[in-house]
Formats: C-alpha cells, structure tokens, sequence
C-alpha cells in the first residue's frame, strides 16, 4: 500500500514538473454556476472557464452528465458555490472524473462559501425541515462585500496552481476590485428606495441580496426549502398578501413561475423575475450587469 | 454471498447510526456519509426470478457508510438488509476501496462492487424507477450483479465523455447451475470489458451509450447427468434463492443506451429519461451435447425500453417493456421460454428523499415458469434517510 501510493505521488509529481515545463499554459475552469464563471473571467479572462450549468438550472437538482464528468477530468481548477449546493452532483462527479488536481481544497477546488461567513447557518438539521443547509445558505454571489472576499480568495487560488500567472492576477484582481467597489455605492444609491420595502419570494435564494439593500422577505413560496408550492401553502400566502404590505413576488429564474403567478393575480401584486446569475436575462452579460439588472427590476416595481 | 451474524452486525450498524455526533452532510475523517434506505411493499403476485415474493414485504433495506479514508483512497461499506423465507440475512453488497490520486484518469477500485458493464447495472436498486429490474437483468445477472474482483478504469482527457474499463471478479453468482457440487470451476470467473461515451446537445438533452462484453469462463451448462431424475432437479431448484443469474453462458454482449430530456436543462420540474439495453448470452451448450439435442437457437436474449417522464416536482410516470428469450435445459434437450413484460408505474415524491409507487404489470409467457397472461399490482415506497448520496446518470 505505501509502496504504491509513494509511486503514485511519484508520478504525479514528475507529471506536474512535465506540465509547468511547457510554456505559460491557460488553466481549464470548471464552473459549478454561472457567477462563478463570470467572476472567474474578470479574475483569469485568458483561462479556459466551462460552465456546468446556467442560470435557468436549479443548481441543488443537475445531473452528474457524461458531459460534466469530461470537463472535469480535464480541468485545473473546479470553483463552486459550496455550503452543500452540489451535494447531490458534485461528489459523483469527483469520483467519476478521476482527476486528482481537483479532489481537495488544498489543490484546485475551491469553495466561495469557504471564504466568508454564510447567513443561517443551523446547528441541527432534520430532513423535517426540507432540503437545508447546515453550512448556510450558499446562494452568496448577491451579497457585494461577500462576493469581493471570494474575489480575493479565488485570485490567491489562481496564483497558487498558475504561479507563472501571478502578476496578471494579481493586476486583473486590482482591476476588479475598484471597479467593484465604484459600483457598490452606485448600487446602494439606486436600491434606496427599495429599503424596507416587504416581499414574497421563492426559496432563500435572494437572502444575500435583500439582506444587503434591505428588502424584507415576508414569507416564502416553497412550504418547506426544495418543496414546490403548493395549492394549500399559497392559500396561507394569499390570506399574508391580502394584509397589504407587499411589494412585489419575486422569483428566480430557474424557478418555475406559476405558483408566483397564481398568488400575483389573486393578490394583485406584480410578479418579478429575477436572473439568479450572469446569462439570467439579456442585460446580465457579467456580474456588474447583473447587479444593474436585478436593482433595476425591483425599482420597476415601486 | 456472505451471510454475517445478522443480531450483532445489525446492532453494531444501528449504534453506528444512532450516535449523533456521526449524523452530517458531509463526509470527512469523523464525519462518515451515513445514509440507510427504506424499501417495503404490498404485490399481488411474483416476477419470476426477482426477489420480492408477493404480499407484503420489505425490499432491499440498505445502510451505506461512505468516507475518503485519505487522500488516496475512498472507501464505501452497503449492507443490505433482506428477508427470505421467514429468515434476516444481511449481506454485503458493496465494500470497496477506490483509488483517487492515479494520474492520468486512471483509477482501481478493489473488493466488493457493482460491475460497471450496462447502464442499469451499476446503479443501486433503490434508484430505479420501476420495482424490480428488467426480466434481462434479472434472468442474466441475477438482478444486479455485484462480486469480488478489481476494477481498472480509464476516462480519456476529450469533451466527449469517453471512459473504459477492465473487471476480473471471483464470478460465484454467475456460475451455470451445478447441482451436485461435482464440478471444477475457476476461482476467477468472470471478466468484463465496458466503454461509455456521452455528451449534451444543446442545454436541453444528455446522452450517454455504451458497449460491454462480459467472458464467464463458467458459464457453460453443466451437461446432464442421466441417472438425474426430474424429482431431484426440482427440489434443487426450489430453495435456491440468492443473486444468482439463471441463464449464464460463456460469452455475453450487451449495448445500453440512456437519454435524458428537461426543459432548459432545469431538471427540478419536468424532466424526461428514456433508457434501453440488449444482452445477448451465447456459448452455453455442454461440449458433450448430441447434435440433435442442441437448443433451436444457440444464444438467450433479452432487451428492455423504459422511459420516465416527471411531469411535476411530486409525481412521475413511467412505461417499460422487456423481453427475454431463453433456452433451458430439460433432462437432455433444451426448451425454448420467452416471457415479455409491459409495466407501468406512478410515482408520488413528497420530497427528493422518499417515493410512492404503483406499479401494474402484466406478463406474458411461453413456457416460462408457468406464466402465461398474468397481471400484478405493487404498491411500494423507498425512503431515504442521512446523508443525501449524489446520484449517477
């Protein structure tokens, strides 16, 4: 048993000396969701970024495809949202792809929930209560400051597997970093409005945002987290509505709209969908763009 | 098969599971994946050589214990829980170590596991979408087949999905039937060759297809004795029970395929799955049959189509049909059987852990255990508690 796995650090070693011999060569991406992608582009925009799904996938229920199992027995680094979204597909994917460089934090996976400190995180969790998450709520890319951490962390994990790249990160993260920070006043300043402002939405998947521009979600479309609406829960939803303190219904783009729909025409209240990651709607080309466009739908709604 | 002492195992297992330091999402050096799956249902009548009897019953009952146990080796413990004529009999179904720092794509899984030839084959059962394998399955590879051996196993470095492997196994469940214990078998029975590609089209589809060929070097019909008289060989038959195929022969082929359809590729709400495969088993004739005894084809087969639609988060909807044509061996001269198979299931999922299923099946046979127009209703539920497992394609 030593034996073999002495010989088989071997011959990883001596395979890693043959790679960082050849010229500069762009590191492989594997993205778990859409805004890690994107943040990776403003971070690596040379690197070789493959997202594993899109912002009209549930990214808690993907499948462990042919296709992803490829990419990521190709890939140097894998960037994922963690605090257990790809539960039910990523650990699959590991063992299918047979590639060691991703396998471990230390070396090319790499976690966004792991820089920062996630909201409602519990300390028992029971099925009883849905699909939660003991680490957290994952859905962190809306929350700026958060996202900014993440920024630096992944920048520092570049380096790390690309050290030949270090100065072009480390200038693509100065880039990223002040045009972020000039945004987020920016963003602060048009959200304003927005504070205070009560709504219904589906899932948790909005709670870093309206945790940030102070947006308060009454009660949620799902009776439990992972369970689809349903017709007795929207019932409870209507009578909460009918107080008359809502702003608006707000979904997500992979979430399906007729629950939201139902409980907007019985109530009266406007329907809002909101791209849940770069690619969500037209003006969601890149992160900034889709801040822009999130802010901008919920003031359509004022 | 290994039967353990089932009162100890069982308590060992449920201490294992009640302590609630190990309850956790995720797995890590304290913190094994601890999952178990509860199965039980009502039928009103039998498959042939499936292994649920009829009435009530419980299915496979499973706890599964899974950990990296550093970081070159992951390993995985599935006992399985089953009831057979009144007696518990706990059985191993997986305990394997798998590599996970080769190079290259490169990676050995060694002890007890399921092979990797098929599609079905080396999914657990509990993920199926109907409430026993397909008659090929079970008729073929005992249901599933799963055995000592080593593993090799290759993915290629390309966009298109393209893996390959190597199993040698021990090959004791797919030894021909030997019902005086007189005959010679290889302790290595069984080898197989597999190798998979598959991809997307679009955002909207995956596919994945696949070829196997599966060499039993004891797979031969044992030739039949004549002083054997039919009594005998009917109370052998009768208590056999184990995962034990019932049609072996040297040399077995299959091709499977699997599509997958959901709309954006958004599998939460609608999702399609439309799978197939076809095994072909040949070279079972005893070397010493008289030419006019030979059987009128000299191969079994046996296919299935099934397709699953889940048209909401809570329900599905499934249709399957399957075939399998045999040759069995009756005193000196084979019988040709056939029995085909048409089901249809309904499946409630309250959540993403637990199912409610219904499933009518009807069968029709030739020569095939007596069956001839029979229907049968199961109503079944699967369960899953602990650490949620990531599921295969």
């Amino acid at each position: 048993m030593h034996i073999n796995s002495n010989l088989a650090k071997v011959a990883a070693v001596a395979l890693s000396i043959t790679y960082t011999g050849l010229a500069h060569a762009e590191l492989n991406v594997f993205a778990c969701e859409p805004e890690y992608a994107a943040l990776t582009k403003e971070l690596a925009p040379t690197a070789n970024i493959y997202s594993a799904t899109t912002a009209f996938q549930d990214p808690h229920q993907v499948q462990a495809r042919p296709s992803l199992i490829a990419k990521m027995r190709q890939a140097d680094l894998v960037v994922c949202a963690g605090a257990d979204l790809e539960v039910g597909w990523l650990p699959m994917l590991q063992m299918k792809s047979a590639n060691a460089n991703v396998r471990s934090t230390d070396q090319g996976l790499f976690f966004a929930a792991d820089q920062i400190e996630t909201l409602d995180k519990l300390a028992s969790v029971d099925r009883s209560m849905g699909d939660v998450h003991a680490q957290g709520n994952p859905h962190i890319h809306f929350d700026p400051t958060r996202l900014l951490k993440v920024a630096t962390a992944l920048s520092a994990k570049l380096t790390q597997l690309d050290p030949a790249g270090a100065a072009a990160y480390q200038t693509s993260l100065a880039d990223f970093t002040t045009r972020w920070q000039t945004a987020m006043p920016r963003w602060e300043a048009q959200a304003k409005g927005l504070q205070g402002k009560k709504v219904i939405a589906y899932h948790s998947s909005f709670r870093y945002l309206f945790n940030w521009i102070g947006v308060e979600q009454v009660a949620d479309l799902e009776p439990k987290p992972g369970l689809a609406p349903t017709s007795g829960h929207l019932a409870s939803l209507l009578a909460r509505a009918e107080q008359g303190d809502i702003l608006a219904i707000v979904v997500a783009s992979y979430q399906d709209e007729r629950g939201a729909k139902w409980l907007g025409e019985k109530a009266n209240l406007p329907v809002v969908v909101l791209p849940m990651s770069v690619g969500g709607n037209d003006s969601s080309q890149d992160l900034f763009g889709l801040y822009d466009s999130v802010i901008s739908l919920l003031n359509g709604v004022k | 098969m290994t039967v353990l002492n089932t009162r100890v195992s069982l308590v060992a297992l449920a201490c294992a599971l009640i302590s609630p330091s190990l309850w956790a999402e995720d797995s890590s050096l304290t913190n094994p994946a601890i999952s178990a799956v509860l199965n039980g249902y009502y039928q009103t009548g039998e498959r042939p050589l499936a292994e649920s009897p009829d009435g009530f019953g419980l299915g496979e009952t499973e706890l599964a214990l899974s950990a990296n146990i550093d970081d070159m080796f992951y390993g995985k413990v599935t006992a399985v829980v089953e009831m057979h004529d009144g007696d518990t009999e706990l059985n191993l179904e997986e305990a394997f170590i798998q590599t996970m720092a080769m190079p290259a794509g490169f990676s050995i899984r060694g002890g007890r596991f399921l092979s990797d030839i098929g599609y079905l084959n080396n999914q657990h059962l509990h993920t199926d979408s109907f409430t026993d394998r397909p008659i090929a399955y079970r008729a073929f590879l005992g249901g599933h087949y799963f055995d000592d051996g080593v593993r090799l196993n290759y993915v290629a470095p390309t966009d298109l999905y393209w893996t390959m492997g190597v199993e040698a196994f021990k090959g004791e469940s797919l030894r021909a039937a030997d019902e005086h214990g007189e005959r010679e078998f290889k302790n290595v029975g069984v080898y197989t060759l597999y190798s998979k590609v598959g991809g997307d089209i679009g955002d909207n589809s995956s596919w994945q297809a696949g070829l196997s060929y599966l060499r039993n070097e004891n797979g031969q019909v044992t030739p039949h004795e004549a002083h054997e008289t039919e009594d005998e060989h009917e109370a052998v038959e009768g208590h056999d029970h184990s995962h034990a195929a019932s049609y072996t022969g040297q040399n077995t082929y299959g091709a499977d395929f699997v599509y997958k359809w959901a709309p954006n590729g958004n599998y939460k709400y609608q999702n399609l799955s439309v799978s197939g495969e076809y095994f072909r088993v040949s070279d079972f004739t005893p070397t010493d049959l008289h030419p006019e005894d030979a059987p009128s084809k000299d191969y079994h087969q046996g296919w299935y189509l099934s397709s699953v639609y889940q048209f909401t988060p809570s329900w599905s909807a499934g249709v399957r049909y399957g075939e399998a044509d045999t040759q069995e061996l009756h005193d000196d001269h084979f019988h040709e059987q056939k029995l085909k198979e048409s089901e249809v299931s309904l499946a409630w999922h309250s959540s993403h852990f637990s199912t409610v299923r219904f499933q009518y099946t009807h069968q029709n046979g030739t020569n095939f255990d007596g069956i001839e127009d029979d229907n049968i209703f199961t109503i079944q539920y699967i369960m899953s508690l602990g650490a949620h497992g990531a599921h295969q394609f």
